[in-house]
């Protein structure tokens, strides 16, 4: 089961198709736990406000050392930067501080819905491309956006289920559907939105490659519980999407056969 | 700087070698705390601190009960504190009312704190109509908890605006009973001040180690005392661990928290308001007639620079938003601080043979010290608060370790 699971980044594989973010849970001791529970390959963190005045105060470097503990990769991201110029220094203030080329780009461009600057973006990940990063980049599920990342060189594409935080799900399953079909090489991971395990299942059953989530988590009533809950929920998914299901159609169909047919219906 | 030593000192005539002598790092909320109660319980008390005075200097530095709003609601901390946060923040409300009874009268007291430093009136909690998502975690988190604590009351605007006329809020609104509140910097003084003269305070004194029995200076003088108390925030990483307790105080870490200070005549807020937000928690709080308080932002890092300019615009921006009257009001200061914090944010009450530990209250320590402080007294056989006319209470363990 767990063969079905690897997938590969850069060439690292990566062995749970469940990433998670680290940012809004009650203490660091239930993120680590929660880290412990869900096994994700991924762990992000956010370094923009910790890195404004420098001492640090070791949270980064003990979500760092749970992640290692289960086998998972920090993937320092850039939320709260505005402009690639700053998302860019970030990036490099990551590299230098945690010796990883990996990034998780986001450069946002509306307060209200934290929706990512297509702009700005995409010159960020040109620029970090160049610099020699692997940058994964939160973007929207536009088509041709994300056509643009990947031509700009990222290896991934992360477009949002829905509104970071909103916990609304896949609000947009036809876009979603329309990318995995339209770039069938393409490594996409659901970014954003995710509220409930079922929502990620529904992005592993469509086909996408892994999901990042935070706030599902960490705003829980039982973080670790939850993500547990999340782990088991990937893991359905990826297997059902490998699985094939079946096809919907609109009438219905007895599972278990109730007469001979053949004759047509019985009558008592 | 030699140690500063009370000048009432001089004044009476109490024999020292015949009392008891405890000796406390730290003249934070705690220290004070602890000071006051022991030297009015005929103990002589020496408290060290690394300050250079009793006063506050806002600089990001010394004492983080100075940087605090006073909200005691423990209600509103369900939204991320474990449930047990919330039983010993009941408990301080009651202890708080029965201490500052004891308090001198302060002229600088106003508004809301017009009879004293403490003031029991419900809080408000309110929401966006948008933000459901913290508050169905803490209304649903309120309800885990024990059914003798008043649950959030549901107000209409009409009742909100009868309550509260100067907030403007058309979304989700709660009344929080049972809740009080304290106006820290004149508590803090007033502790001080009102210390028995048998308390010596000791400034600019800061401890580098501390053993049962023992306080040792950075300068390298011992002190013996009958019993110590290690009260210290991020000063208490400085020790080693102790084998006996097997407390981490090496995993205490810094979480910052930036807090903007307005000046507004004639506001008439009368009760602390907490607006939940899914990005930041921001509360204004009245702290005078004249004066609002408004935090406060949580931020993983030690930092002890300025406010940033995101922190202040949404402090500012959040509290307008309620209360738009605010428009012209003018900023007093804007502070920041550290919170000392364990991994779980949980404080620590470390007992042993001469010595107690009481780190790590995070952004709890108004409503957390006085139920933490009786808690270690009851567990090291100090006397309790006996005098302020309330029953002890077992101590609490859930939130504790030793």
């Amino acid at each position: 089961m767990d063969g079905q699971n690897t997938w590969r980044v850069a060439g690292v594989e990566l062995a749970s198709r469940f990433l998670l973010g680290s940012a809004g849970y009650p203490s660091p001791r239930v993120l680590m736990e929660s880290i412990h529970a869900a096994r994700p390959a991924v762990v992000t963190v956010g370094l923009k406000r910790a890195f404004a005045g420098g001492a640090d105060n070791g949270f980064v470097d003990a979500i760092h050392q749970a992640a290692l503990a289960v086998g998972a990769r920090l993937l320092p991201n850039t939320a709260g930067c505005r402009t690639a110029r700053e998302a860019v220094q970030l990036a490099h203030m990551a590299r230098e501080l945690y010796g990883t080329d990996w990034i998780k780009l986001e450069v946002v461009g509306d307060d209200y819905t934290l929706q990512p600057d297509p702009s700005e973006l995409l010159d960020a990940a040109r620029t970090l491309v160049a610099d020699g990063f692997v940058v994964w980049p939160y973007c929207t599920d536009d088509l041709v956006g994300c056509r643009r990342l990947l031509d700009a060189g990222c290896p991934v594409l992360m477009p949002w289920g829905a509104p970071i935080g909103s916990g609304q799900g896949l609000l947009n399953p036809w876009a979603l559907r329309t990318l995995r079909e339209r770039l069938p090489d393409a490594t996409l991971i659901v970014d954003a939105g995710i509220g409930a395990p079922s929502h990620a299942a529904l992005a592993l059953e469509m086909g996408y490659d892994a999901v990042l989530l935070n706030s599902a988590v960490a705003h829980a009533g039982d973080p670790v519980a939850m993500a547990e809950a999340f782990r088991l929920a990937v893991l359905a998914g990826r297997v059902a999407w490998k699985a094939g299901a079946m096809a919907r159609q609109d009438f219905a169909v007895p599972s278990t056969p109730t007469g001979n047919y053949a004759l047509g219906p019985r009558i008592s | 700087m030699p140690p500063t030593w009370h000048p009432m000192h001089l004044m009476h005539r109490w024999k020292w070698s015949d009392m008891a002598t405890v000796g406390i790092a730290g003249a934070g909320l705690l220290g004070r705390l602890i000071a006051w109660h022991l030297g009015h319980s005929d103990y002589e008390v020496h408290v060290f601190d690394a300050a250079s005075g009793p006063h506050p200097a806002y600089d990001g530095r010394g004492a983080a009960a100075f940087s605090s709003a006073g909200m005691l609601s423990p209600l509103a901390e369900l939204d991320r504190a474990d449930p047990v946060v919330v039983t010993l923040g009941w408990r301080s409300i009651q202890l708080w009312e029965k201490i500052t009874a004891l308090l001198p009268v302060d002229n600088e007291l106003s508004g809301v704190f017009a009879k004293g430093c403490f003031v029991r009136r419900a809080s408000l909690l309110l929401a966006h109509r948008g933000d459901t998502s913290a508050t169905h975690r803490l209304l649903s988190r309120s309800l885990l908890v024990s059914s003798d604590w008043p649950a959030p009351e549901v107000l209409d605007a009409k009742t909100l605006s009868a309550l509260e006329p100067v907030l403007q809020w058309t979304g989700h609104a709660w009344r929080l009973d049972g809740e009080a509140q304290i106006q820290p910097a004149v508590t803090m003084r007033l502790l001080y001040a009102d210390a028995h003269p048998t308390v010596c305070w000791h400034w600019n004194a800061p401890i580098e180690h501390v053993e049962p029995g023992c306080l040792r200076e950075t300068t390298g003088r011992s002190r013996s005392f009958d019993v110590v108390f290690d009260v210290r925030g991020l000063g208490a990483r400085t020790i080693e661990n102790s084998t006996e307790s097997n407390i981490d105080v090496g995993q205490l870490r810094g979480v910052r928290g930036e807090t903007v200070w307005l000046h507004a005549s004639g506001h008439g807020l009368t009760r602390p308001v907490r607006l939940l937000h899914p990005r930041h928690s921001v509360y204004l709080v009245p702290h005078s007639a004249d004066r609002l308080f408004v935090g406060a932002s949580e931020i993983e890092t030690e930092d002890r620079s300025g406010v940033s300019v995101r922190s202040a615009m949404e402090l500012m921006g959040a509290a307008y938003s309620v209360m738009p009257a605010l428009a012209e009001a003018r900023i007093d200061r804007l502070d920041r601080n550290l919170r000392p914090a364990f991994p779980d944010n949980a404080p620590r009450i470390i007992v042993e043979s001469g010595l107690i530990r009481i780190n790590g209250l995070f952004r709890h320590g108004w409503m957390l010290a006085p139920a933490l402080v009786e808690s270690a007294l009851v567990r090291a056989k100090l006397p309790t608060f006996s005098r302020l006319d309330i029953p002890p209470v077992s101590p609490v363990t859930e939130a504790s370790h030793g």
